[in-house]
């Protein structure tokens, strides 16, 4: 591999992405929303919160937005050229397949990576000088799981771009991706288990014993898997998909979360290449 | 090496062949897919071609989509240092040619080399070697001309001084600081010449390099390629602008419904097509006995007369004898217009099936 390839590619993606309106859009209006939940807390309250609340809000719109900034950069990433024409271009010089998505992941997850940074960086910045005894490294832990979690919905849709035909059969896939994680999966995991549970003999949810196939599907949806791994590794949180309120399993880890995030790039990003490598263009 | 058509037992389509004397051919028919081999015969084949320094080298390139064949055993070489025009109607399998020898399409049969190297075995560094400007130009819309160009010289390790100098012989010198993506057709396809020539490369690719210019950038444009092959580099160029073919390209291949038809100069095409040139010659009375001065001469295949002018269609080599004949038998000639067999002649012959 040439380093020197994937660092152009990757430093052109970059140059390419921070000039696109619509991602200067989006990742505005995420650090946007960053503040407004910085400030007006997760849970009804309002005024600078503590840490723990923070990130529990925080991480609920970073997992809506942070989905949707990374499917936006990556959807398009090899489709998109191929269809532009300019992929032919590309790999017409000195370039491997292999390197132009190592290249673009790169700079894609750059950008992604700045974004989340700014968006999380300004609002921990008020925080820490409104909200006493913050813990600084927990806030970074916090900001460096959110970038893994975005570059695993980066990697799916830059897999999605080299597995499907067209731009637009990509960007449907990459919504229909969108609402299966943030909205279908949870609403779907949900009502099987109630259908298994007798809820009516239940009176506090710490009481609830919950099946384990429960959180072994939900070990698939990595906006659940970023959810419960901030409350293992951070703080607890609550999401309006009611994630949170069932107690985790004693099995549930933060390494074993952190793992199945890391696969999903792994596994993602090497059936990207190995698709694009066996691409027509 | 031979190239050769041969047929398929079975269905009995022809199928074209290439390869050296005594090798030894997998072959599969387009039309009912038996699968066959087929040893290369030595000097009694059909059609021989010598080449000892082929910049590309062509041989049985097959390419099926949804079990049509795009390009069907395509074979031909382009010589170092020559300027080889593709001809071939819409669909006709002319870029899916070059794909493959770009290696951005998977053959499904065939070998492609550059300067010897197999672009399949060793794609890098077959492609170091190569320009290429695609059909459909394109550029990323948000950075200037001047960082595209400096994007890819730096993959292709090119020194960035040289995007500034091409962005000016291009024409493209006052774009500054805008956007690619606000540029007009015209100015993507000349920063698209300009990034095929960028680094120098021994060869160039050039896929309907004048699509979308204006006269002024045909021109540009066919210079450019001049100047290039008199540096010494070899050019495969792709045009519907058969003139321009014509007047720039050494030798041409034409292919038809994915099947290489044809590969030869124009002259060669011309002559085994047994295209005759045509020549109108005015004098200043035109008489029977001049009208039959020429038609009694071998080699004349059509004389027409029109007021005081002879239209007559005969062979090259005939041109001096039929205005002697003229001359001869009284006639004093005014006016005297020659037209060659025309690329496009060649090009309606070979594709009209």
């Amino acid at each position: 591999m040439q380093t020197n390839v994937v660092v152009s590619i990757a430093k052109k993606e970059i140059m390419d992405n921070i000039r696109n309106k619509w991602i200067i859009l989006v990742a505005s209006m995420f650090a946007i929303l960053t503040l407004v939940v910085s400030y007006f807390g997760s849970l009804g309250t309002s005024g600078w919160q503590n840490l723990g609340l923070t990130i529990s809000g925080m991480t609920e719109l970073g997992s809506f937005l942070i989905s949707i900034v990374a499917f936006m950069l990556g959807y398009a990433a090899i489709i998109g050229e191929i269809e532009r024409g300019s992929m032919s271009a590309l790999l017409s010089l000195s370039a491997s397949r292999f390197e132009i998505v190592v290249g673009k992941w790169l700079g894609l997850g750059a950008v992604l990576c700045f974004t989340i940074l700014v968006g999380y960086g300004i609002a921990g910045l008020l925080i820490a000088l409104n909200v006493s005894n913050v813990d600084i490294l927990k806030y970074l832990a916090f900001i460096g799981l959110t970038m893994l979690f975005g570059l695993v919905f980066l990697t799916v849709a830059i897999c999605f771009s080299t597995i499907f035909a067209k731009r637009s059969t990509a960007l449907g896939g990459a919504i229909f991706l969108w609402f299966l994680f943030n909205i279908i999966l949870p609403i779907v995991l949900v009502g099987l288990l109630m259908t298994t549970i007798d809820f009516t003999q239940i009176t506090m949810a710490s009481t609830i014993t919950v099946p384990d196939w429960y959180f072994v599907l939900n070990l698939f949806n990595p906006i659940s898997v970023y959810s419960t791994l901030i409350t293992l590794a951070i703080a607890p949180v609550q999401t309006s998909t009611g994630s949170g309120l069932i107690p985790n399993p004693s099995w549930y880890s933060t390494g074993l979360l952190l793992g199945v995030l890391v696969v999903w790039v792994i596994v993602f990003f090497t059936l990207s290449v190995w698709r694009f490598q066996r691409k027509d263009i | 090496m031979v190239t050769q058509v041969v047929k398929c037992p079975a269905c009995k389509t022809t199928i074209p062949i290439a390869g050296e004397p005594g090798e030894k051919i997998q072959l599969i028919c387009p039309q009912c897919q038996t699968k066959g081999r087929f040893t290369i015969p030595g000097e009694k084949a059909g059609e021989t071609t010598g080449v000892q320094t082929a910049a590309i080298d062509v041989k049985n390139l097959t390419k099926t989509y949804n079990h049509t064949p795009a390009v069907n055993n395509v074979s031909f070489c382009v010589n170092k240092g020559e300027i080889f025009g593709f001809l071939g109607p819409n669909g006709a399998g002319k870029t899916t040619t070059i794909k493959a020898m770009l290696d951005l399409i998977h053959p499904d049969a065939g070998t492609i080399t550059i300067n010897s190297i197999d672009v399949q075995k060793q794609g890098k560094a077959a492609k170091k070697l190569v320009g290429y400007m695609p059909e459909k130009v394109a550029f990323y819309d948000n950075l200037t001309a001047l960082q595209n160009l400096c994007f890819y010289a730096e993959i292709k390790h090119a020194p960035k001084q040289e995007c500034t100098q091409l962005i000016n012989e291009l024409g493209l010198g006052d774009t500054g600081k805008k956007r690619v993506g606000k540029f007009s057709k015209g100015m993507v396809q000349r920063l698209g010449m300009a990034r095929a020539i960028l680094g120098s490369p021994p060869i160039l690719i050039l896929d309907e390099p004048s699509g979308g210019l204006d006269p002024r950038g045909v021109v540009l444009i066919r210079d450019k390629i001049i100047e290039m092959k008199n540096k010494g580099t070899t050019v495969f160029v792709s045009s519907h602008i058969l003139s321009e073919i014509q007047e720039i390209c050494d030798r041409v291949g034409i292919i038809n419904k994915g099947v290489l038809v044809a590969q030869d100069s124009v002259e060669g095409l011309s002559k085994k097509l047994n295209l005759k040139p045509q020549m109108s010659i005015t004098v200043d009375k035109l008489s029977s006995a001049i009208e039959d001065a020429v038609k009694k001469l071998p080699g004349v295949e059509r004389v027409e007369s029109k007021g005081n002018t002879l239209d007559i269609l005969c062979d090259g080599a005939m041109k001096a004898k039929v205005i002697l004949a003229i001359t001869n038998a009284g006639g004093n000639i005014q006016n005297l217009q020659t037209k060659e067999p025309s690329l496009e002649e060649v090009f309606m012959r070979y594709t009209e099936a």
